[in-house]
């Protein structure tokens, strides 16, 4: 395959002080790729992305290429390539939806034209244009991320960096704005999305780093995510008795709040096997409704969060 | 492509006066503080026509040059749209300047248009239209270093305006007391005039004089040439420290 590399980034750290939210994250976007960067609260995603857009200034051995210019040689050209939809909304609040867009277009070199013809184009596909002439701060929370869609497309960009777009949206809203994110793939763009939303990542994206405590933990698309970790499948079952404490204390095993029981299982055969064999035959206990569920994302993203917290703790980083 | 940049800086400069012209500090410092302090200061003295003229002028081009300047980062840092323009193709230099732009036009639009009121309410301010020339090069100046000196101030990385106007009124007032505006300077005692030569007013203020009195402290081509150093100076400073801090607005 020739894919031609959209965003290569290498070494990325960013200190505050003492602390460090962006430690050594290196990764590769290809052209056409929607990549979400998946993270709880504080795992340096936000940080990553103001890396990349040139916010923060890379030091000495990190490095940032755009289709293959080096950001930190070719600022200009680079920048123009994003489309940025930030977390907080940073349109000018006291300018309207258009003299923002008039601005935006301005300081990315359209002609008056150009800005005229793009911005009613923009704003009938995102239903805007009756807040032509809206201040941006009294929109809504919904209405202003669509403003902020239209300003990051305006002059076409072929790289979209969206961070969290579909937070604090209600459900109608996230829906479109999903399907508008699907849309902007087969435009042929290059997506870069955070979030902490795993269903999401699940469902647009076609790779997902995982991000915790500045680092990148894993690397690979939905799918491999949940293949690697179905060692951890569910069993869950019911039995016609309470169980004493013996078998209370049977590994891994939970009392779920609708009274089922459940345990985690690395392989299910043999584990539903191990559970007949100790509970029916051994203490003439019938188990029964049994099902396996398998492991979703979010299991695996909070599994890897919690295997990275206890590496650290248990051992010293090298 | 020089033309793109300067277009750029351009559209920075109308963003910014459309934004902050009507914001509160912008009108508090830049045009209620001088005409309050220029009132207290004529109220029941005898002072010249001429002096008066040369202390209303100097003193709205020195507070409105540093209005709309010192509060600009601080509200664009509040409200995120600095991310905006920082992840635009735009260079660092080129937002600078549509700051220093704007704050220098606006004060030099305001202070052109006393200075007009006066010209035309008291005749023979100036005997010739040079010196008029003169004047307005002087108040060209001093828009440019004010809004220069405002952006300076605005270098630290606050989101709050109130933390650069205070700072900003720390340093206006001693350059304002200091520069021999309520005292010309050939009747100070000598330590006193070295005092005075620290700030930039000083000079304008001596400019002024020879233009309209015929005759001032300095040649005013020595008082020209400190101005322009001192926006060398300051231009220099702004580059330096904005590199710096911008990062710690994020
Ligand atoms: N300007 C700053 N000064 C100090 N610490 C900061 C600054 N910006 C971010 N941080 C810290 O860096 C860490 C990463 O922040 P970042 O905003 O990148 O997280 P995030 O993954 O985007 O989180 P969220 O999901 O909440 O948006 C956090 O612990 C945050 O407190
Ligand atoms: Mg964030």
């Amino acid at each position: 395959m020739n894919e031609s590399i959209a965003i290569s980034a290498s070494n990325l750290t960013k200190k505050f002080d003492d602390f460090t939210a962006v430690n050594d994250v290196s990764f590769k976007i290809f052209e056409g790729e929607i990549v979400g960067i998946l993270g709880p609260n504080g795992a340096g995603k936000t940080t990553t992305l103001r890396l990349l857009t040139g916010v923060y200034k890379l030091e000495e051995g990190e490095k940032i290429e755009i289709f293959n210019e080096n950001l930190k040689d070719n600022q200009i050209n680079c920048k123009i390539k994003f489309g940025i939809v930030p977390e907080i909304s940073n349109a000018y609040s006291d300018f309207t939806v258009l003299e923002n867009l008039e601005f935006s277009g301005k300081m990315y070199g359209l002609s008056k034209e150009e800005i005229k013809n793009r911005s009613k184009i923009l704003l009938e596909r995102f239903e805007l244009l009756d807040k032509l002439n809206a201040k941006t701060k009294t929109l809504s929370k919904g209405l202003k991320q669509r403003a902020n869609l239209c300003l990051a497309l305006l002059h076409e960009p072929p790289i979209l960096i969206l961070d969290e777009p579909t937070s604090g949206l209600d459900p109608i809203s996230v829906k479109i704005m999903r399907k508008q994110i699907l849309e902007f793939r087969k435009a042929g763009k290059t997506i870069l999305i955070t979030t902490h939303d795993i269903k999401e990542a699940q469902t647009i994206c076609d790779r997902i780093l995982i991000m915790n405590k500045g680092k990148i933990i894993a690397d690979a698309n939905p799918d491999t995510l949940r293949r690697d970790f179905k060692s951890i499948s569910t069993i869950i079952f019911k039995t016609e008795k309470e169980l004493d404490s013996k078998l209370m204390n049977y590994p891994t095993l939970i009392k779920r709040s609708d009274g089922t029981f459940a345990i985690s299982s690395e392989n299910v055969l043999k584990d539903l096997s191990e559970l007949y064999n100790s509970f029916t035959l051994k203490n003439q206990i019938q188990i029964s409704d049994v099902k396996i569920q398998e492991t979703s994302l979010e299991e695996v993203f909070i599994d890897l969060i919690k295997n990275d917290s206890t590496k650290k703790k248990g051992v010293k980083n090298d | 492509m020089i033309k793109d940049k300067l277009f750029k800086i351009w559209v920075m400069a109308k963003k910014n006066i459309n934004l902050y012209i009507k914001k509160g500090p912008v009108i508090i410092f830049g045009l209620m503080f001088p005409f309050f302090m220029t009132l207290s200061w004529v109220l029941g003295r005898d002072i010249s026509q001429n002096q008066i003229f040369v202390g209303i002028i100097a003193m709205t081009t020195f507070f409105t040059s540093t209005a709309i300047s010192p509060i600009v980062f601080p509200i664009e840092t509040r409200e995120k749209s600095l991310e905006r323009i920082i992840s635009a193709p735009i260079s660092l230099n080129q937002i600078l300047l549509g700051i220093v732009l704007a704050s220098a036009l606006y004060s030099l639009l305001i202070s052109s248009i006393i200075t007009l009121i006066f010209i035309i309410i008291f005749q023979g301010l100036f005997s010739s239209l040079l010196y008029i020339f003169l004047f307005w090069l002087g108040i060209i100046l001093m828009s440019i270093l004010g809004s220069l000196l405002g952006l300076l101030v605005s270098a630290i990385p606050t989101d709050k305006t109130s933390d650069v106007m205070l700072i900003m009124n720390l340093i206006k007032f001693p350059l304002l007391f200091i520069s021999g505006m309520f005292t010309p300077l050939d009747v100070l005692p000598f330590p006193v005039v070295v005092l005075s030569c620290l700030s930039p007013l000083t000079f304008l203020i001596d400019i002024f004089r020879y233009c309209v009195d015929g005759h001032s402290f300095f040649p005013y081509q020595i008082d020209l040439l400190v101005l322009v150093l001192w926006i060398i100076v300051f231009f220099i400073a702004n580059g330096y420290f904005h590199r710096k801090t911008m990062p710690k607005r994020f």
